[in-house]
């Protein structure tokens, strides 16, 4: 699929796996910014902050207590369609995910795995 | 599904449901049904004490697993009988709740006897007949509770 | 040449790692109480397992996805946390019960402390996990289990009255709860979710295309419906020794007594040997689910072919996972018990990752002409319907049948 075909975004966009340049997974697409009329994708927004606003009402003010505030550009990343290279069985990138501060998480230095024997 | 709220009657409704009936079915006095499951316990760990000592007669098992087996069946033997030595039997059954704890005391020691000798096949052919004997008891307890002929 | 033989040793570890302590507990107790009355239920289970397998691992070899990323797509967030908490615990108490099963086998082996076995398998788990590749870590498993053809050896040298074992594939219900209960049991521990969400987890793992598709097929339904012949051998043999003597295996151990007594000490060895394989085997698959699903949910790294340093999260919580694991055991609680818990707890979380990739496999603009086709779709319905209803009756039977205590 080429990013400028229409696409049905609840179907194949909305909850999709996010892959960089190098196949790299990074995320998903927690929620997509609409912009314009008749609205566009205008961006894929990705991040731990997002996830409250996807529960139901009764339970986002726990959500929120557990993930922390949406903090743009760190608990919550906003990634400009313009990024988005083709959507296929995942979401490629153009770029790299540090580029877009993604899979951040993934950062070994963060989790002492360095010396894991099975690396 | 924002609006809706379960009113909070209904919840302590079947909270109080759910524990009036863990309450009702906890304690009480022993029944002669509750008595009969006890004893038919013992008659299958019996059974099983049996089958071990039979492998220990024939030198046809390994005597860690042997030796392991015996400890788990022996305690849990010995659990029975304390939990129906401990319970308040209803009167015309205290007959039969007194030859099933001595049963369970039994079979714990002829545990501790296999426990003891894992090895050894003369222990173990005696033992097994002892089983046996055992057995036949809690299986003629068993028929006199349930008023069947043995 | 090669590729045949590279797709009958899939199939001999898949019939090899097709036990796990579910089976081991609930079939030979259903041999004790109903002698060959359940066989039916485990080849229903058996079957069901074959589907679900095999259309999982179809929509990970065409699409690329695991089922938790299924799960995601299909169920949304919302709905898909709760298939993912759900999942979680199961799995978590899964990994107690095999773990706390495989330190069992090790102390019927080697007569120590229960707690210190249940410490060095934990041990022994991440050094295999560790020093194997993907593939092998599954072969391993998956051939040693294969010790439990002894099971099968055993019921052919009883010489049971083949005439009954036939009449209990015939299916027939009753009003009895136990029995109820039992069929639940007897199904669901055949059908494991944690099995599935592992076997399409592998198959990325181990780069399946659409190229790999027959090897699929092949894996599910010939490599599993030949480990329900295992499965209903536990039956068999537990229902010729058990049932007229009235015994209830209520601990690990009396599983392998029927083989004791067919071929004595050796007998017993292999059985012991092939418990331990398939109990480890499943110890190490179900906490890697519990990881691939946390992972796949949320978008993370994954996967034992990327590594510690480029899958750190999936990594760490692979680990936290077992030592969660380590610590139910260690409270205590007969194996045996969390056995029976986490069987029926997994049928009941069943139907929300079931229902995700029967959808997926069904929808033509994900898998192309590699869609359920006629006879998938009927069966993947018909399963469908047998697993929520046994989801819908589980808990019930397991709170008035006392967990199967009567």
């Amino acid at each position: 699929m080429n990013r400028e075909d229409p696409i049905f975004i609840a179907h194949r966009l909305l909850d999709e796996q996010i892959l960089d340049c190098d196949g790299r997974r990074c995320g998903r697409v927690d929620d997509i910014e609409l912009q314009g009329s008749p609205p566009r994708v205008s961006a894929l927004l990705v991040g731990v902050g997002l996830y409250p606003r996807r529960l139901p009402r009764w339970l986002r003010g726990l959500a929120r207590r557990l993930s922390g505030p949406e903090r743009w550009g760190a608990s919550a990343l906003r990634i400009p369609w313009e990024e988005v290279d083709r959507i296929e069985a995942a979401v490629h990138l153009r770029g790299k995910a540090e580029e877009h501060g993604l899979g951040e998480g993934d950062d070994p230095e963060r989790w002492m795995v360095r010396r894991l024997p099975w690396n | 599904m924002s609006n809706r709220r379960r009113r909070p009657g209904v919840t302590a409704a079947v909270v109080a449901l759910g524990v009036s009936l863990i309450a009702l079915s906890g304690c009480g006095d022993l029944s002669r049904d509750e008595l009969n499951r006890g004893v038919e316990s013992l008659s299958a760990i019996a059974a099983q004490g049996e089958l071990i000592a039979n492998g220990v007669a024939r030198d046809a098992t390994k005597s860690t697993y042997t030796r392991v087996m015996a400890k788990t069946l022996g305690g849990e033997a010995e659990h029975e009988a304390e939990k129906l030595a401990d319970a308040e039997p209803e009167g015309e059954v205290r007959p039969e709740r007194h030859a099933a704890v001595q049963i369970g005391g039994e079979l714990s020691q002829l545990f501790s006897e296999l426990q003891t000798f894992p090895g050894d096949e003369r222990h173990g052919a005696v033992v097994e007949h002892h089983m046996e004997e055992v057995k036949e008891q809690a299986d003629a307890v068993v028929a006199r509770l349930t008023g069947e002929a043995p | 040449m090669k590729i045949i033989f590279k797709i009958a040793l899939g199939i001999i570890a898949a019939v090899g790692g097709f036990l796990d302590i579910g089976d081991l507990v609930f079939n030979t107790q259903a041999g004790a109480l109903y002698r060959y009355d359940l066989l039916w239920a485990v080849a229903l289970g058996t079957l069901g397992i074959a589907v679900y397998a095999e259309m999982a691992g179809r929509v990970a070899a065409v699409s690329q996805r695991p089922v938790f990323d299924v799960i995601r797509m299909r169920l949304g967030f919302g709905p898909g946390l709760v298939a993912l908490i759900a999942s979680t615990l199961v799995n978590v108490l899964t990994v107690a019960a095999e773990l706390g099963g495989l330190a069992i086998v090790l102390q019927l082996l080697f007569d120590a402390p229960f707690s210190l076995f249940v410490v060095l398998a934990a041990i022994g788990l991440v050094v295999a996990v560790a020093l194997l590749p993907f593939g092998g870590i599954e072969r391993i498993f998956g051939y040693g289990g294969l010790l439990m053809l002894v099971f099968v050896v055993t019921a052919v040298h009883q010489h049971p009255d083949w005439g009954a074992v036939a009449n209990g594939f015939i299916p027939s219900l009753s009003d009895s709860k136990l029995y109820l209960y039992f069929v639940v049991g007897v199904f669901a521990a055949a059908l494991m979710p944690y099995e599935v969400h592992f076997y399409s987890s592998g198959a990325i793992e181990e780069g399946w295309t659409e190229k790999s598709l027959k090897e699929n097929r092949l894996n599910a339904i010939i490599g599993y419906s030949l480990g329900g012949i295992l499965a209903a051998a536990l039956v068999v043999v537990s229902g010729y020794l058990f049932h007229p003597l009235g015994v209830e295996p209520n601990d690990l151990g009396t599983v392998a007594l029927p083989v004791q007594g067919a071929f004595g000490e050796t007998g017993l060895l292999l059985a012991l040997g092939g418990m331990l394989f398939c109990v480890g085997g499943a110890a190490i698959d179900s906490s890697f689910s519990a990881a691939y699903n946390l992972a796949q949910f949320l978008g993370w790294e994954w996967g034992r072919y990327r590594g510690p340093k480029k899958a750190p999260r999936f990594t760490v919580s692979w680990l936290v996972f077992l030592f969660l694991a380590v610590l139910i055991v260690l409270t205590g609680i007969n194996p045996v018990e969390i056995t029976e818990y986490s069987v029926v707890f997994a049928v009941v979380a069943l139907p929300m990752t079931y229902l995700p990739i029967l959808l997926i496999a069904g929808d033509r603009s994900f898998m192309g002409e590699h869609v359920n086709g006629r006879v998938s779709t009927g069966l993947g319905w018909i399963y469908f319907a047998v697993i929520v209803v046994l989801a819908v009756a589980a808990i019930p039977l397991l709170l008035m049948t006392n967990g199967g205590g009567g």
